[in-house]
Parts: C-alpha cells; structure tokens; sequence
C-alpha cells in the first residue's frame, strides 16, 4: 500500500484498491469465462469508486501486507477471546465484572484508529464503544483485567500497519 | 461424513434458534439486533457444512450473501436509532 | 476414517461448541453489552473453527482461499456491526 510515485496519492490509492477489489472478487467467483471477467472489472471498478468517496486516501490508510504479517497474533488472540467469552458463559456461577474502561491512544480519529476499534473487537474481553478526540471506551468482561496494557501492546503490534491521515470531521 | 456435517449443521441451527429467545425476551432493539447479527454469522456456519455434506458448492455463495444481509441490516438499525442525533462516533461524519 | 476426517470431525465439533457458548451468552449474560461479548467473540471463532474443518475438503487452493475469504468478511461484518451496536447501545443509556 506504499505509493510514492508522480501521479499523485489518489490515482495510486484508486489503483492498489481496483486491484485489491478484483483480486476479492476473482477469489470468490472463480472464473475465467470473459464474460464473468468483464463483470468483475465492472463489480471492481464501482467498488473502487465507492470506497475512494467513502474512504478518501487522505483519511488515513491501511498497510494490509504489515497487517498480514501480523495475522498470526490476530488468529491466537481470536481463539483467546472465544474461550474467555466461552469460559465466562459456561460457568454456573458467570464470572463477570463488566464495565467502561477509557484508553487514551496516539492514533488519530480516521481510518487508523477505525481499524485499531475494529481490529481490538476480537480482543479478549472488550468491545469499542465509543470514541472523541482525547481517546477510545471500551466495553469490558473484565475490568479487573489489564486491558489498558493489553490494547497499548496491540497498537504497537498493530500500529504499523495503520497510516494516520489527515484528521477529518 | 456426510451424515456428521449435517448433524452439525442442524447443531448449529439448533444454536441459532437459541438465540431467537432472546429476540422474543428482548429487551431492547440492540438484543433483537444481535440476534440477527447471530442467524447472519450461524447462518453462514449452517450454510457451509450443509454445502460441503451435499457437495453443492453454489450454497457458498448464498452463504457470502447471508453475510452482506446482516451487514446491512446492522448498519441500517444503527441509522435508525441515531436518525436526526448529532454523531459523535465519527461513523457517519464523511456523508 | 482417515486423518483429514479427522482433522475435520475435531474442528467442526469445536467451532460447535463455541456456537453453543455464543447463544448460552447471548441467553444469561445480563445486559446488552455484555451479550455482545458473546455474540462477537463465541461466534466468530465458532465460525473459524468451522472454516478450518472444511478446507480438507474443498477442491484445491482456491476453494481453500474462498472459504478464509469469507470467513474474513463475516469477521468484518460482525466487528462492524458488534461495534455500531455498542455504540447505538451507549448513546441510548449513557450511564450503563
């Protein structure tokens, strides 16, 4: 997702994601038939226009083969937050002590910290409700859980792949 | 096998049509909401093994359907609840 | 049976079981944000495991891939929405 080159930031944003987007819809339609490759240049192109006026490259970007790399740490955090959840709602007796915590983070509102929100939602035991310009709330299982220490270790380890834009709004 | 994916597709089924008691207790719209959120994510689980115990690939794609229908729908209660409020989630902001 | 039988019998048993915990969740946790700790978490695992049991049995590295896509997208959809939900569920009942 690194573009440096004359053309501009929108023509190469436009171009990584028309890619991205055909790349998507090869995978899932499997075809080769010229009519079917027609459409998705077609299906490619309105998502691109789409996501270029929902998602302006300015906003902020994301570095997918970072995130890809970090996919390892996703998957096993995913599995940890699906026996947690399990373990609490199993138990007879429900351990929970469920609450707000607030965490300040050096991502600014935009695209990166929407994918930081979306990402640490499969955290174990919490969910981003809320956030404004001095930082994040999230909803806790566990509020006797380090979670502030546990989101900072994930914006590091998630940090990179999240470009800040420009802020906007 | 394929008697064992089915078996799990109707387990799972089963799991999805636990979750319509809470939309019949309630209370709120957010519980009738994450219920649907449940048959979109159940329903795709459902969906792949029936797929796979049938040997009828094409159920992948009514799967990947279900997925986008759920979405939807989220995103359309939370446009409803929030209608005419000021937003301070950033969400809606780029409109 | 052989070992990718196996290998797809244990995975799908266990996404089950995370389904099943999902919907136990989403039944007695006490209040909106809570069930959706376990409609987001139980679930999408339980969906994950079910992806992971099937790829032994799809047609090359392709279906394979389509299979993880979708899995991905679910995954996204289900991220989006659990937070658009807490959000709505927040902004409803400040003080909950």
């Amino acid at each position: 997702m690194t573009r440096d080159g004359n053309e501009g930031p929108t023509i190469g944003a436009a171009l990584t994601r028309f890619l991205g987007f055909a790349a998507l819809w090869g995978v899932l339609i499997r075809s080769g038939q010229p009519g079917d490759l027609a459409v998705g240049a077609l299906t490619a192109a309105a998502a691109t226009w789409a996501s270029l006026r929902l998602l302006p490259p300015a906003t902020g970007q994301v570095r997918f083969a970072v995130l890809a790399a970090r996919s390892p740490r996703f998957l096993w955090q995913s599995i940890l937050a699906g026996i947690d959840v399990a373990r609490r709602a199993l138990a007879p007796r429900m351990p929970l002590a469920a609450g707000f915590v607030a965490y300040r983070t050096g991502l600014p509102r935009g695209q990166a910290r929407n994918t930081f929100a979306t990402i640490t939602s499969v955290l174990p035991g919490t969910v981003p409700v809320a956030d404004d310009d001095t930082g994040m709330v999230y909803h806790c299982l566990d509020t006797g859980q380090p979670v502030t220490a546990q989101l900072a270790a994930d914006e590091r380890a998630y940090g990179k792949a999240l470009v800040p834009g420009r802020a906007h709004g | 096998m394929a008697e064992f994916l089915l078996a799990a597709a109707l387990f799972v089924l089963a799991m999805v049509a636990l979750g319509f008691v809470r939309i019949l207790r309630g209370p709120g719209d957010a519980d009738r909401m994450m219920a649907a959120q449940l048959i979109g994510t159940g329903g795709i689980g459902a969906l792949l093994l029936i797929g796979a115990a049938m040997g009828v690939g094409p159920v992948v794609d009514v799967a990947l359907t279900l997925a986008l229908l759920a979405a939807f729908a989220s995103v359309a209660f939370f446009k409803a609840v929030t209608d005419g409020q000021p937003d301070d989630t950033g969400a809606a902001e780029r409109e | 049976m052989n070992l990718a039988d196996l290998f797809t019998v244990a995975a799908v048993c266990a996404g089950a079981f995370f389904f099943l915990a999902g919907s136990v969740g989403l039944l007695r946790f006490p209040d909106a944000l809570t069930r959706l700790h376990a409609l987001t978490k139980a679930d999408n695992l339980g969906l994950g495991l079910v992806v992971l049991g099937l790829l032994p049995r799809v047609d090359g590295v392709l279906g394979g891939l389509k299979l993880v896509v979708i899995w991905l997208l679910a995954l996204l959809a289900s991220a989006a929405a659990s937070q658009l939900i807490a959000r709505a569920v927040k902004r409803s009942e400040p003080g909950a």
